[in-house]
């Protein structure tokens, strides 16, 4: 993973220089921003593999960079927040972002979890070249996935939940498992994620999002993708 | 939390000791009614009686003026005898006369004969020619005696019974009775509403004072049109309004330190890691100064975070995510990522499958804490005992989760105290004084009792120095 670029979006300048010296450490080239509009700018500019962004930032706010970057870009989003409130980590998650972290942290924490998306964006296992779910088609090795013969636009995260789903169709996976095979968390991730990463997916992939046919719930167990 | 304290202590020290204001109140208005209902009979009694008895002298009078002058006409148009006198008084029915004639009493029957006359009336009407009236009492019955006197001719003296007029007032007299308890009972009934009105306003303040003490600091008194009341409820109310905001501005102040904290720890704990990651190049002093740093740069992160969680607790902004968890999966997923993650693990047969329902991530934290004190202050190598009880009185089984060290144990009267804030426990000589900054414990009481559990802390169930520290949880089900 040499050569990855990292964004750093936050306005405390000791916070992003402590953070840009922890993450070089690993090997990686860090961008910094201390604003949602530098922010922008650089993300164009530098093309980052992985945006790490601090929801209290002074003009547009995390939530908003999340979103405005998302109408562009499927590049994986870390969010930073001050609380594990509910509030902020759900609306952080369905601003689009991929995970997040609350703060303080540790700088292993977040080089942990960057790691972890990284890895999503190359997927592991190519086994089947086509994988046909009613009118859902999936394409692992190109990334793609078809509704009705039209290409789906899915962020990496997004697509990982939904291999890991198809990997073993009919079959229930609980929050753990995904959180464990998509996320790299252990026993203790937030199921939140798994909940708000497949509320996104089935507006992407259902004809009916709140009545889902593919991607359903099955109450105290966890999910199941059937046809 | 103490804040209630003070205003509990000061209710209780404003309770009179001998009777309460109810009781004083009740008694106040049962002894005016008492009061009141006998000064009418009394007065009412003594009107009838007065009016009663007049009315018969009257009557008295009036009749035996008449019958006096038929007398006086008979014996002097026969001067020689009584006897048309005493004829024509048979004839309209007059027994209880009596006539002084010639120095002779004529008539009478007994026991109205001269002999029970008073001398006095006697006197004054026979000697001294006065007519005059007086109540007697002949043999029990009470008569209005009255004389009349012709002088040269004679007296006449006429009983008239009062019997009747005292049978009436024997009536009056019951009914006033009736109507004297009956207006005493009302009284009573007046006293205990009034004394329950009164009152009420004083429990409605009690129980706010109560529920402010519990922690709704945001209760008050409703606003009331009685200027009497008003002042207690205003005062109550300002009263209250200070308290919250005083532990509002003190629970604000607590999350907002630990939230100004949050950014140097997050600069403070990347550097000391990009500093770990050349401790190698770093000369011997350096080395241990930065082993120092890290590990209370750790230790500081524990703090606020703590800090944080205890000042949600104290916003009530804490949002539980409840999981149905297998108690025996999460205790070793719990203690797997704690401090001591090869500690020894008992789960009895029947705690393998049972279920609870709480947010995992509390109740690590629950687990974590037990853990960490019980290295910091038990030495030796604690270990965690799951267990299922079954009330006899309960229909959920309890889930206990017990961690037990082999320290010096916590001495009786310390045990609720170790579960108050930055509280270290007096024995804090005998255990490492410097570790755990005494808020692990009390996180662990608050998220318990988040959760409807408790917690507690017992010596060793088989005699051996050292503490138990037990969690109990619902069951929420167990799978067989």
């Amino acid at each position: 993973m040499v050569g990855t670029r990292i964004l750093a979006v936050e306005d405390d300048e000791r916070i992003r220089s402590a953070v840009k010296l922890a993450l070089e450490d690993e090997g990686w080239t860090v961008d910094e921003a201390e604003s949602g509009e530098e922010a922008i700018e650089k993300f164009n500019r530098c093309k980052p593999d992985v945006v790490l962004i601090d929801i209290m930032l002074p003009g547009i706010d995390g939530f908003e960079l999340c979103r405005t970057l998302r109408r562009t870009s499927d590049v994986p989003v870390v969010m930073v927040t001050a609380r594990n409130d509910t509030h902020d980590v759900v609306a952080g998650l369905e601003a689009g972002a991929d995970d997040y972290l609350t703060k303080p942290f540790a700088p292993k924490e977040l080089s942990a979890r960057i790691r972890a998306l990284l890895r999503r964006i190359r997927p592991s296992a190519p086994g089947h070249a086509r994988l046909v779910f009613g009118d859902l088609e999936l394409i692992p090795d190109e990334g793609k996935v078809l509704r009705s013969g039209e290409e789906v636009h899915l962020t990496k995260t997004e697509f990982r939940l939904l291999c890991e789903l198809a990997e073993s169709p009919g079959k229930v996976l609980s929050r753990e498992a995904l959180l464990d095979k998509v996320w790299g968390y252990d026993y203790f991730g937030d199921g939140r994620l798994v909940d708000v990463h497949i509320r996104r997916l089935r507006t992407k992939i259902e004809a009916d999002p709140a009545n889902p046919r593919h991607v359903v719930t099955v109450r105290g167990l966890g999910y199941r993708l059937q046809t | 939390m103490s804040e209630g304290g003070w205003f509990r202590r000061l209710l209780h020290r404003s309770r009179p000791a001998a009777l309460g204001l109810r009781r004083r109140i009740l008694l106040t208005i049962t002894l005016g009614a008492i009061a009141l209902s006998l000064f009418l009979a009394v007065t009412t009694y003594g009107l009838t009686q007065n009016s009663l008895v007049r009315q018969a002298e009257d009557a008295a009078v009036t009749t035996s003026l008449r019958n006096a002058q038929g007398v006086f006409r008979d014996l002097r148009s026969n001067p020689s005898t009584a006897q048309p006198a005493v004829e024509s008084l048979t004839n309209i029915g007059v027994t209880r006369y009596l006539i002084r004639y010639q120095e002779e009493w004529i008539g009478g029957v007994t026991p109205y004969v001269d002999a029970n006359l008073p001398e006095q009336i006697v006197e004054r009407v026979v000697d001294r020619g006065i007519p005059s009236r007086q109540i007697v009492d002949i043999n029990g019955e009470l008569n209005v005696l009255v004389g009349w006197d012709v002088p040269g001719v004679g007296s006449y003296f006429q009983f008239s019974s009062l019997e009747e007029q005292k049978s009436t007032l024997d009536s009056v007299r019951i009914a006033l009775f009736f109507a004297s308890l009956i207006s005493t009972g009302l009284g009573v009934l007046l006293g205990i509403f009034s004394a329950r009105r009164a009152v009420r306003p004083l429990s409605t303040a009690a129980q706010a004072a109560s529920a402010i003490a519990g922690g709704r600091l945001d209760t008050r008194l409703e606003s009331t049109a009685d200027p009497d009341l008003g002042v207690l409820t205003d005062s109550f109310n300002d009263m209250a309004e200070a308290l919250q905001l005083r532990v509002e501005r003190d629970a604000r102040f607590a999350s907002d330190v630990s939230h100004e904290l949050r950014s140097p720890l997050m600069t403070l704990s990347a550097s000391v890691e990009v500093m770990e990651a050349r401790r190698d190049d770093l000369p011997e002093r350096a080395q241990s100064a930065l082993d120092l740093l890290s590990s209370d740069v750790v230790r500081f992160q524990g703090l606020v975070e703590d800090l944080l969680e205890i000042s949600r607790f104290d916003a009530g902004a804490i949002r539980l995510h409840m999981e149905e968890l297998l108690v025996a999966e999460f205790v070793r997923q719990a203690v797997a990522v704690s401090a001591a993650p090869k500690l020894r693990l008992e789960v009895s047969e029947r705690s393998e499958m049972a279920l609870i329902r709480g947010d995992k991530r509390r109740l690590a934290r629950v687990v974590a804490n037990l853990i960490d004190n019980a290295l910091a202050y038990g030495g030796g190598e604690p270990h965690i005992v799951i267990s299922v009880v079954e009330p006899d009185d309960e229909p959920m089984a309890h889930i206990t989760i017990a961690v037990i060290d082999d320290g010096a144990g916590v001495p009786v009267e310390e045990r609720d105290l170790i579960f108050e804030r930055f509280a270290r426990g007096g024995g804090a000589g005998r255990r490492t004084g410097s570790e755990g900054a005494g808020l692990g414990l009390s996180l662990v009481d608050e998220h318990l009792k988040m959760h409807g559990g408790r917690v507690w802390v017992e010596d060793r169930l088989d005699g051996q120095s050292g503490a138990r520290f037990v969690i109990e949880l619902m069951a929420s089900e167990l799978t067989d």
